[in-house]
Parts: C-alpha cells; structure tokens; sequence
C-alpha cells in the first residue's frame, strides 16, 4: 500500500505539484490523467525520489519512506519507469533485466521474476544479446517494463508508458500491464490516453495544474462529462 | 619488427593506466588531472619498497594496491563528494573537478618532492635479456607488460562478469536509470575512483621497473592517459585498451625511426587526427 499525503514540489516560486494526496494498493491499477504540464510526472519523481526539493510524506507499507534517495525507494517495493525509460541504452537486453534484479529484495528471486518476465515477453528471450540502443520503440518499453519488474515492485509507477507506441503496441503493453497486476502488483499509471488508460484501470484521478481536481472509479470517470470533454476528445 | 614488439609492450602498461582513468571519468564523471600524480605515487612505493625490501617489485603491488585504493577513496570523499553535492550540472561538475584535481596534482607533487627529493630514480631488477622472435627484449618490460595485461585482464573480467562490475557499468552509461534499479550511485562513483586511482598506481608500479622517473613525471602521464581515454571513446573500455596499444606503437615508431623528442609531439598529432575524423573516439557513439 503505497499512499503519498500533501505532496508538493517547487521550481524555484514556482508551484508544480501542491497538495496531491493519492493512495494505491496491491493488485489495483490507478491512472492519473493531466495534460501536459500538469505536473504528473513532476509528481512521480517526488515519489520516486528523484527530485530533493518535494514536500509531503510518502508512506510504503506503514514505513515513511519521504525523502529517500531513489536507491532506497526502489528497496520499498516502489519500481518506477520513467518517460524516458530509464534503460541502459549501451547494454544488453540481458544485462538490462539482470540489473533491475539489483535491489537486495530482489535478488533471491532473480531466477523466478527473470522466468516471469521472459514468459510476458517472449520476444526478449529470443534476443538476450541485442543491445537496448538497437530495438524499436517497442520493444525497449518492453525492457524497461521488464526491468522495472525485475526490482520485484509491490507498485509500479509508469510514466506516459504510450508515449511514442503505437496505438496497437498500445493496446499490447497495456493488456501486458494487467497480466502484472494480476499478479499482485499495484499500478499507478500517469498518462494523456486517457481512453484506453482508464479502460483498463480501476481508479482514477484528475491533476490540472499541479492540483487534484477529481477522483473517482475508471467507470464513472470515462462516463463523466467533464472528463470526456477535457481528455477523451468528445464534443 | 623490434619496433612493434617495443610498442606493443609499451601499450599494455598505458592500457592499464587509461583503465584507472577511464573508471574514474567514465563512471564516477571525475576528470582527475591528477592521474599521473597516482602513477608517479605508485613508481615512488614501489621503488622504496624494493629499496627497503629486495622482494620483487611485482609483491609491491599487494601494498600499492589497497594504499592507492583508501587514498583515492578518501579524496573522493573529502574533496570531490563536495564538488558533486553542489553541481547545477554534468558541466559544471566537470570544470570544478578538473580546477580541483588541478590542484590537487601540485599537493601531489610537492609531497613527492618532499619525500624522495627531485632526482631522477630507478633500480635494476630483471635488467637482462630476453629474447622473442630472435631480437633481445628487457626482461623487466616483458615482465612489466604481463602484470599489465594481467590486471587489465582482471578488471575486464570484472566488470563483465559480477554484478558489482555490472552495477558500475550501468552508472557509466546512465546514472539515472541506475538509481532506479536501486543503486547507490554516489558510493558506486566513490568505489570506482578509488578502483580507478588503485589501477593507476598499478599502473606506475610496473612502470617503474623499466623506466626512470622523477616527482614531475605525473603531467605526462596524465596527457597520454587522457588522449587514450578520448581517443577510444569515452564510454567505452575496449576503446581505451586499443587507444592504448596504438599510442603505445606510434610513440615508438616515431622515437625509433624519426627523433625520440618527437613522441608527445606524435601522440598529439595522432590525437587531433582521430578526433577530427571521429570526434566520439574510436569505440564511442554519437549522443543522439
């Protein structure tokens, strides 16, 4: 159960994210929507601890887990792909997952989660030797999905994972994206597709603005007006 | 013929010292000017330890080694830990460190100076011939040689083959991502100065059983470790082995056949050659 209460961030004067309050728990995937400059991936770094200056406590599994470094973060079951994805561009798909095996709760499940992982994604186990620089958009979403599961995460944050996908690569990570949880692993996705995110989401929350400005189930959240107006492009 | 075997030979102890350079900028992002300082370090306690010993210079290396490696350690946590904390940037880390170690070479050479004087030094050991394809050869640069490669060998071993070494790799080619598989990149960056200025000192070790050296010495070796580094590319250690090997061959081919005051004079022509044909360096990639 990973539960941030009041988080803010700030550029200098500038407001990013003020007063987000969010909880996720195993097994549920939860999507904040926002558009561009919202702050939502402002929001998932603070958690992730990759931004120092973020306000607000952060709570893993009843330990406070605020201001970590993000090495300790990732021990706390928190495993975030970034927008970037936050691969290792020079190495081997291989040596990619065996490095997100790295944090000390992982390691003795390395050969389990490895099995998983390649099972989700066959197309890694055929080309454990290609280096990450030289796949397609796809596939690399697939390593760093990959090796954000080999970190064994109780949460996984993903970062705009359709950004540059497809919309049929979509549909498949996405679908990938439920198989994880499935297997008890709570998601928090931040995205702009707001249709096929909340298709397969069961929570949702609004940020405009660096604020929350709505939460509510995925159902009622694609049926609301307000949301079909601002994120599913409906007239 | 001779001239490649002597170049060769050359190449393998400056493969070792561009490996120690090369951990300390490509993983921990240290441009330390004060690489050859470690070096000459390294040459002066393995010549005390002979002198003072009689065993084998090559048994030094087992006191060289972790002393160089606590030292460097201690640097990066006294001087260059500072510097990262404060950075704004990649850029500005760099210009503070390379200011820094700058510095940091001058309190180096002065403590040398201090210690064992400004002469010129060197001790005879293994100083007899061996001979390879017919042409005799310094046993003591053979020998040099094969504790080079050794340690090269090791390290490559290392890093490619234990997840420590892997974890080191992964901060060279992205910090960021490594701090979210959970890595702690500032002690990872410690861990390969002190790794690095360790395989450094190793490095002057063995030179020192052929060369003679004195407490200035470290400037150069500090130049030659850099044109290798960045003629092989930055990122990459194969590139700096093979830079290595080649500025190793082109120093010798110069002082043998054309005027051995030519041979930093070379290195640099060689240098600026391969930069303007291929400025990411041998084995380095265009950032996209």
């Amino acid at each position: 159960m990973l539960e941030c209460k009041n988080i803010a961030v700030f550029y200098g004067r500038h407001r990013a994210v003020e007063d987000v309050s969010m909880q996720i728990a195993p097994g549920e995937i939860v999507v904040m929507l926002g558009s561009n400059g919202a702050g939502k991936s402002t929001f998932l770094r603070a958690i992730a601890g990759q931004k120092a200056k973020a306000s607000g406590t952060v709570v893993m599994d009843g330990a406070d887990i605020s201001h970590r470094p993000s090495h300790e973060i990732v021990e706390a079951g928190i495993a975030l792909v970034p927008e970037d994805r936050g691969i290792f561009a020079d190495m081997t798909v291989q040596e990619n997952l065996i490095l997100g095996a790295h944090p000390r709760r992982a390691r003795a499940l390395e050969a389990d989660n490895m099995a998983r992982v390649l099972g989700l994604f066959p197309r890694l186990a055929e080309r454990p030797k290609q280096l990450v620089r030289t796949m397609s958009g796809g596939e690399r979403q697939m390593v760093a999905l990959g090796r954000a599961m080999m970190s064994a995460p109780s949460i996984l944050m993903l970062d705009e994972p359709s950004l540059g996908l497809s919309p049929l690569l979509t549909s498949e990570l996405f679908r990938s994206l439920v198989k994880i949880k499935d297997t008890g692993v709570g998601i928090f996705l931040v995205e702009q597709n707001a249709k096929q995110s909340l298709a397969i989401a069961d929570r949702g929350y609004l940020l405009d603005n660096g604020r929350i400005v709505g939460a509510d189930s995925a159902a009622a959240l694609s049926r609301d007006e307000k949301v079909r107006h601002a994120y599913l492009g409906a007239g | 013929m001779d001239i490649i075997i002597i170049g060769l030979l050359l190449g393998g102890t400056y493969a070792l010292m561009a490996m120690g350079l090369q951990l300390q900028y490509g993983v921990a992002r240290i441009m330390n000017l004060a690489n050859g300082e470690m070096l000459v370090a390294g040459a002066f306690g393995t010549f005390w330890f002979y002198s003072a010993t009689k065993f084998s210079p090559l048994i030094s290396l087992a006191v060289i080694v972790p002393l160089a490696f606590a030292a460097n350690w201690a640097i990066y946590r006294v001087l260059i830990t500072p510097l990262v904390r404060r950075a704004k940037s990649q850029g500005q880390l760099e210009v503070d460190s390379i200011l820094a170690t700058f510095g940091l070479s001058f309190i180096f050479v002065g403590g040398l100076l201090a210690l064992f004087g400004g002469d010129y030094l060197s001790y005879s050991y293994l100083a007899r011939p061996i001979f390879i394809l017919g042409q005799p050869y310094g046993l003591n640069r053979v020998t040099a040689f094969i504790g080079a490669l050794a340690l090269c060998a090791g390290l490559y071993i290392w890093l490619h083959k234990t997840r420590a070494g892997l974890a080191l790799r992964a901060v060279a080619v992205s910090p960021s991502a490594a701090g979210l598989v959970s890595i702690n990149v500032p002690r990872a960056s410690a861990l390969a100065f002190a790794l690095g200025g360790a395989v450094t000192a190793a490095g002057g070790s063995l030179l020192s059983i052929f060369l003679t050296f004195d407490a200035s010495l470290g400037v150069v070796f500090t130049l030659k470790a850099l044109v290798i580094v960045i003629m092989g590319g930055v990122s990459d250690i194969r590139g700096a082995i093979v830079a290595a090997f080649i500025l190793g061959l082109a120093e010798t081919i110069v002082a043998s056949l054309v005027d051995p005051g030519l041979t930093l004079a070379a290195a640099y022509v060689l240098f600026i050659v391969i930069l303007l044909i291929k400025p990411e360096g041998l084995f380095g990639r265009r950032s996209s």
